[in-house]
């Protein structure tokens, strides 16, 4: 069907309203909507054709007759796709409207018929001055639209919105008549062959002005910082359902018109256009930080998607023909994010961003609203993510790294406002009602499942795996699907999935894969065990959780970067939803994110860095597939590349191994997490960092960067984190978070090991990967069962517990003695690897530290033990019980496994020794026999087990024999001063347990990172808050920005 | 090196020599160290008559299960570190089950009674128990660490983790010996040394009249008796690890009770000539004077 009748039937279906009387509103609806509706099938037939014949665009005359004696409309897929996002958004925002739009009648009808077909006009036409028709007839609409709302502010954003529009429009309109008269055409595609043309010297200066003119009156359009206030006050105060027009939709159409303008102006006009983009894109996230009003913060937030759009735009000279999937994915993921929340932002009725826990109890709308937080912020499978990659990619090619790090720092920002709102949304109490009708939840859904649809298509359309299809993304995401089910059924099924996939996969690893792939499916499976003291559905809980594990075990799996990173990504989000399920977690899962993305950001930008070297796009962009390579290629990086991607992705995975200075995040985040999640994000997930690591070290080994040797700056970054995290793990009160700081020192011991850069380092750090994994689950699990039968995690409030849950005291006992490294149990071989390891270092002085580290270690353990099992019991705790048997069940398999590794090391690093001999031929062990012997000394783990149990036995049977008759005393029965205690409490010795040693060693443990990083965030703030107050709501001082605006755009052009 | 049965009777009389050695030694020490006081002193068979009294209290009680292995723990602890050990150089008789592991192995193996002492003493309740264990851990955990330098400094020196070799390296004279081959390292283990002799100034975790004893407050008996023999065996496992290290080791027991005697005499000394510290000021010594000594002795070598 002729794409005339797009226009027509809007056009008509608003006049034949009018013929309607004022009483017919349902019938006027009704109409309304079947004009929408068919003007959304027109445009939906259009794609349809257009995808499945892959034809080239078509003109429609509307005069029958070809430019420039008539006007054209072109139809091709870019607007075939943007009218029927503008046709749906319409519709939909109809449906969210229809309230309003019947209480106020036909006439708002027509006005939004008439609104959207404009925009559809913009989208469609060539012709400039038809262009500036359509967007007068957009800003009366707007005007009308504007008043549909109950806000009594909105009357005044209108009339500013009206003022700023008639700036625009007289720039507009002077532009057109210039250029008409350089020109001698009103064709947008005649201009630009009269300027390629070229050689009109006298006309050419004219023209000039009169383009630029043009070129500032559609950014105008697009609400550039600083001439945006107007918008945000009109994003703030008008009807939700129209603000999602006004972003989604006159945003789309008003990029496009840009975009097909800048074919008149041509490559010069692309840096002023990126410039504008990034400017917009990051002062408005800036600015969007200290926001508490949601819609505004959508506004702000519409405006730097939209600078990031015309970034793409204007970058497209490098973007070749990814530049429609860039743009496209970046647009449709802004439009469709931004219209559902604003629609969802309809049935929230409170407008602070914590009212918004409204939406807590509704599975579904959280589920909406997580979607289009992902979808803004760029995470998988959205096509964001895709466009992200890709301009990333591009930027690095043509080496823009500085616009490539403002995009970054800007979608960081972003990112960690909106997944902040969303921590309120899930941790808030509630203090309004939802508004939850049928025709409000409508849209949103649509939203939803065009989001999904959109992600699934820009998989398909990427050129790689589609991640919408890889099957344990698709497994994890199939929960979503089973939120009915009972937890143990699901639980059932997660164990069933992690396992499977390892007896799936685990003959394609080789050794050390196999340790680490080994732990995200086994080791996450045992973990799950844990799960089944859960009841009721435990909705979000496993969708979150599988995909952690999918993003983990696709990661070992990753040979490209592509997949590397996506699969980092997932389990960076997984995780996120994971933690955020803690009672008090708001505030760490935020500070999480925002850390794992900021990381996840410095990946990106090395691997795009290192791709731009490894795999070099041609000049023009023009090669497929997309830039990616092989992980393994990075070891053909070289200077002065190479030491630069090797910083970027070290820092990147520090950040998830909580490296000290980026380790805030951690104690928080592991210590409020559930029960179950504790182990899995600290015993499982902190190994995705190590990975990361290894892989780095493996393929790129040694970089030196100004004379810095930078394996021996990790060295010491390991160091000092063991020697901090331990210390700091020892003046904590609360279990939990004790064994979160003693994961960043462990953390660093790992780090260390793989820094020695030797044989026996990397025998150390994978040793650590084991060790670390069964005895932190088994001691977070123990701790937490521990936390759910009393009540607290404040150790001093504990005491005495051996009795009552022996089984709990086993596992924390084993695993407090595996951690020491006190022979006979497991860790006693790190430990023995650790000196050999050392004596083949380099470098001598990290060691210093841990050293010092190692005994510290004790101090924290012997805390942990003694103020929850051992000293005085309670009296509210006298008839607790011990820990539920599925948090037991795990534990037991933890001792099993810890005492099974301590007797034979070997069945596991035996192999991964001989893997590790291509990295490092020299220093291995000699594993014949029992004994493992290096060349400098041995370790027969049998044998020492045996002499220990004999001599223990030994003395033990003595002891039982002269010591028989031992009577069992009660608990006050102590030599206490000639008295009986009074109180459990004042008898228990447990708070500041270490206090000597915050009075000697106490100046290292000041909180410096965390109040560097909070004077960051601080300053953040501020500088939004700053910022902010430009936008008072003065009319006139809006007017004035855009003159500043247009003088400053203008100046800049003219000096280029 | 491997298991031989007639291992297990070899063990026994070491532990035997050890004990009756260490019961005299530690006695004789306590009379030089009350000499220097101006007092008499204990006669020097009275650590034999404290473990007879001891197995023959009759009353005896328990505060739980960790309080009862406690003792266990800390004994085996000793024996275990005293077996894992070559005592006499070139003695296959005595070099016990040192073929289970290295040096590493007798450092770690060192806080296995530790550890299991102090679980044992926690359970019974006493305030003082914990404090005194508390006070333990924060001391040693700095003052293990010039001793940790100077074992990897010497490790690094004779390019070896084994005892027996180290030993070996040290052979053929008096100049030989670690403590002139290496001296700043010897110095910072010494140091360290007397921070683990559980002898003033470092004994605040026993102290009698701050915490009665610490630890073993609620002991008694046959735990207490289990711990003397302990006390007997642990300083001289401990020694004769100094021994092996530093001072060229012993190839008879004579010269192994020679140099232990001296060395022991050695915290003796500094125990009757100086106050004790608080537990924040031990940390600050060992700080200020041991840690420098051992970075130094690293990277000399």
């Amino acid at each position: 069907m002729n794409a005339l009748y797009i226009l027509a039937v809007g056009l008509g279906a608003a006049f034949l309203l009018g013929l309607l009387s004022e009483r017919q509103r349902e019938l006027a609806y009704m109409l309304t909507l079947g004009a929408l509706t068919m003007m959304s099938a027109i445009s939906g037939s259009w794609l349809i054709v257009f995808v499945a014949t892959g034809a080239g665009p078509i003109d429609a005359f509307t005069a029958g007759t070809p430019p420039p004696f008539a006007i054209n409309l072109r139809m091709g897929l870019s607007e075939a796709t943007l009218t029927l996002l503008i046709n749906l958004t319409g519709l939909f925002a109809a449906i969210h409207m229809g309230e309003a739009l019947l209480e106020k009648g036909r006439r708002a009808m027509a006005v939004l018929l008439i609104a959207i077909m404009a925009l559809c006009g913009i989208v469609l036409t060539r012709d400039l001055f038809n262009l500036f028709v359509f967007l007068e007839l957009i800003v009366i609409a707007s005007g009308g639209l504007v008043l549909l709302s109950a806000d009594q502010r909105a009357v005044a954003a209108g009339f500013k919105y009206l003022i700023v529009s008639q700036f625009i429009s007289i720039l507009l309109l002077l532009g057109i008549i210039f250029g008409y008269h350089a020109s001698g055409t009103l064709n947008i595609d005649g201009m630009a062959e009269w300027v390629g043309a070229g050689s009109k010297p006298e006309g050419a200066t004219a023209f000039a002005l009169a383009f630029c003119l043009i070129f500032i009156a559609l950014v105008a359009e697009l609400k550039p910082f600083p001439a945006n206030g107007w918008a945000l006050d009109l994003y703030e105060s008008a009807h939700p359902g129209f603000a999602a027009i006004f972003s989604a939709a006159s945003g789309s159409a008003a990029l496009f018109a840009l975009d097909k303008i800048l074919a008149i102006g041509g490559p010069d006009w692309y840096p002023l256009a990126t410039g504008i983009g990034i400017v917009s894109f990051v002062v408005a996230n800036l600015l969007a930080l200290p926001q508490i009003h949601d819609r505004r913060l959508l506004g702000y937030s519409s405006i730097a998607q939209i600078g990031l759009i015309l970034v793409a735009i204007g970058q497209q000279d490098i973007l070749g023909e990814h530049y429609r999937f860039i743009a496209g994915g970046l647009l449709l993921s802004h439009a469709v994010a931004k219209a559902g929340l604003f629609w969802l932002s309809g049935m929230v009725a409170g407008r602070a961003l914590t009212d918004w826990a409204a939406l807590r109890d509704k599975p579904l709308l959280v589920l909406a609203f997580v979607t289009f937080v992902a979808m803004l912020a760029g995470l998988p499978p959205f096509p964001g993510f895709y466009a992200k990659w890709e301009l990333v990619h591009a930027l690095a090619n043509e080496g823009r790294l500085a616009l490539l790090g403002w995009i970054l720092f800007g979608a960081l920002l972003e990112a960690g406002y909106l997944f902040r709102w969303f921590g309120y949304a899930i941790k808030r109490t509630a203090t309004q009602t939802l508004e939850n009708t049928a025709t409000q939840r409508i849209p949103v859904l649509v939203a939803l499942l065009a989001g999904w649809g959109l992600g699934f298509v820009w998989g398909e359309l990427s050129g790689r795996s589609n991640l919408l299809l890889v099957l344990p993304i698709l497994f994890a995401f199939s929960f979503l699907l089973l939120e009915w089910a009972p937890a143990w059924l699901k639980n059932l099924l997660a164990i069933g999935g992690l396992v499977g996939w390892f007896l799936l996969t685990w003959t394609d690893y080789d050794p050390l894969r196999l340790i680490f792939v080994t732990i995200f499916t086994l080791g996450g499976a045992i973990i799950f065990l844990a799960s089944f003291h859960a009841h009721g559905r435990r909705i979000g809980f496993y969708p979150s959780a599988l995909l952690m594990f999918a993003g983990l075990v696709l990661l070992v799996r990753a040979t490209d970067s592509f997949g590397f990173f996506a699969a980092w990504e997932l389990l960076t989000i997984g995780s996120y939803f994971l933690i955020l399920r803690g009672k008090e977690s708001e505030p760490h899962a935020l500070s999480y994110i925002v850390f794992s993305l900021g990381g996840a950001f410095l990946i990106l930008a090395g691997f795009a860095i290192a791709a731009a070297s490894v795999v070099p796009l041609a000049p023009s962009g023009a090669v497929s597939p997309a830039p990616t390579f092989q992980i393994a290629q990075l070891a053909a990086l070289n200077e002065p590349i190479a030491p630069w991607v090797f910083l970027l992705l070290a820092i990147g995975f520090m950040t998830k191994t909580a490296a000290i200075g980026l380790h805030i995040w951690l104690p928080g985040a592991h210590a409020e997490a559930e029960t179950d999640v504790s182990p899995m994000v600290s015993g499982v997930l902190l190994k995705a960092g190590l990975y990361g690591l290894f892989v780095l070290l493996m393929t790129m080994g040694r970089q030196t960067l100004y004379g810095v040797d930078l394996v021996n700056m990790l060295l010491w970054i390991g160091a000092l984190t063991a020697l901090l995290g331990n210390l700091m793990a020892i003046f904590q009160e609360d279990a939990k978070r004790l064994l979160a700081y003693s994961s960043i020192g462990q953390m660093g011991y790992a780090l260390f090991g793989l820094a020695l850069m030797n044989h026996l380092g990397w025998l150390m750090a994978l040793m650590f990967v084991i060790n670390h994994y069964v005895y932190k689950s088994m001691l977070f699990l123990s701790v937490g069962g521990v936390a759910k039968r009393t009540g607290t995690r404040a150790m001093y409030q504990m005491g005495g517990l051996i009795t009552l849950m022996p089984l709990s005291f086993i596992a924390t006992l084993i695993g407090i003695i595996a951690m020491s490294g006190v022979p006979p149990l497991s860790g006693f071989g790190g430990r023995w690897i650790f000196y050999n390891a050392i004596m083949d270092a380099e470098t001598r002085l990290p060691m210093v530290l841990i050293f010092l580290s190692g005994p510290i270690a004790f101090l924290y353990l012997f805390r942990l033990i003694h103020t929850i099992f051992l000293g005085q019991l309670k009296d509210e705790h006298r008839r607790i019980k011990e820990a539920p048997f599925s948090i037991v069940l795990p534990q037991m398999l933890y001792v099993a496994t810890l005492i099974g590794v301590a007797l034979f090391p070997g069945l596991i690093l035996r192999r991964a020794d001989a893997y590790i001999t291509q990295f490092f031929p020299e220093g291995g062990l000699n594993w014949d026999g029992l004994t493992i012997t290096s060349q400098y000394g041995w370790w027969n783990p049998v044998v020492i087990m045996i002499v220990v149990a004999c001599i223990f036995l030994l003395i033990f049977g003595w002891l039982l024999f002269v010591n028989r008759k031992a009577q069992k005393v009660k608990q006050f029965n102590i030599v206490f001063s000639a008295e009986r205690p009074y109180r459990p409490e004042t008898t228990h010795f447990a708070w500041n347990f270490f206090a000597p040693y915050k009075k000697a060693m106490g100046f290292l443990v000041q909180p410096f990172v965390t109040r560097f990083w909070g004077a960051v965030a601080d300053l953040l703030h501020a500088a939004g808050d700053l910022g902010r107050r430009l936008y008072n709501g003065n009319g006139q001082i809006y007017a004035f920005h855009f003159l500043v605006f247009v003088v400053v755009v203008f100046a800049f052009k003219a000096g280029m | 090196m491997d298991f031989d049965w007639m291992k297990i009777p070899y063990a026994f009389l070491t532990v035997f020599i050890v004990v009756n050695y260490g019961f005299l030694m530690g006695a004789l020490i306590q009379k030089i160290g009350a000499r220097a006081g101006r007092r008499y002193g204990i006669p020097i068979w009275q650590y034999y008559l404290d473990v007879i009294k001891n197995y023959g209290l009759r009353s005896s009680i328990t505060h739980g299960v960790m309080f009862y292995l406690g003792p266990v723990f800390r004994l085996s602890g000793g024996v275990g570190l005293l077996l894992f050990m070559p005592v006499i150089y070139g003695s296959y008789m005595f070099s016990n089950f040192s073929f289970a592991g290295d040096l590493i192995l007798a450092l770690y193996f060192v806080f296995f009674g530790t550890l299991g002492m102090a679980l044992g003493a926690g359970e019974s309740g006493h305030p003082h128990a914990a404090i005194g264990v508390t006070r333990g851990l924060q001391q040693v955990s700095m003052a293990e660490l010039p001793f940790a330098m100077a074992v990897f400094s010497v490790a690094l020196q004779y390019q070896t983790l084994s005892i027996t070799e180290i030993v070996a390296a040290q052979q053929g004279g008096m100049m030989n010996w670690t403590l002139f081959t290496n001296p700043i390292a010897v110095v910072a283990a010494m140091l360290a040394f007397l921070g683990s002799m559980m002898r003033p100034p470092f004994d605040v975790f026993i102290a009698p009249q701050e915490i009665p004893i610490g630890p073993p407050t609620e002991y008694h008996s046959s735990y207490l008796a289990l711990m003397q023999t302990n006390r007997a065996i642990f300083p001289v496992a401990k020694i004769v690890i100094y021994m092996n290290l530093f001072f060229g080791g012993a190839s008879s027991w004579p010269v192994l009770f020679l140099k232990v005697f001296l060395l022991y005499l050695f915290s003796a000394f500094v125990g009757v000539c100086f106050p004790r510290f608080r537990v924040e000021q031990s940390v600050r010594f060992f700080l200020v004077w041991g840690v420098p000594l051992g970075i130094l002795s690293i990277m000399l070598v």
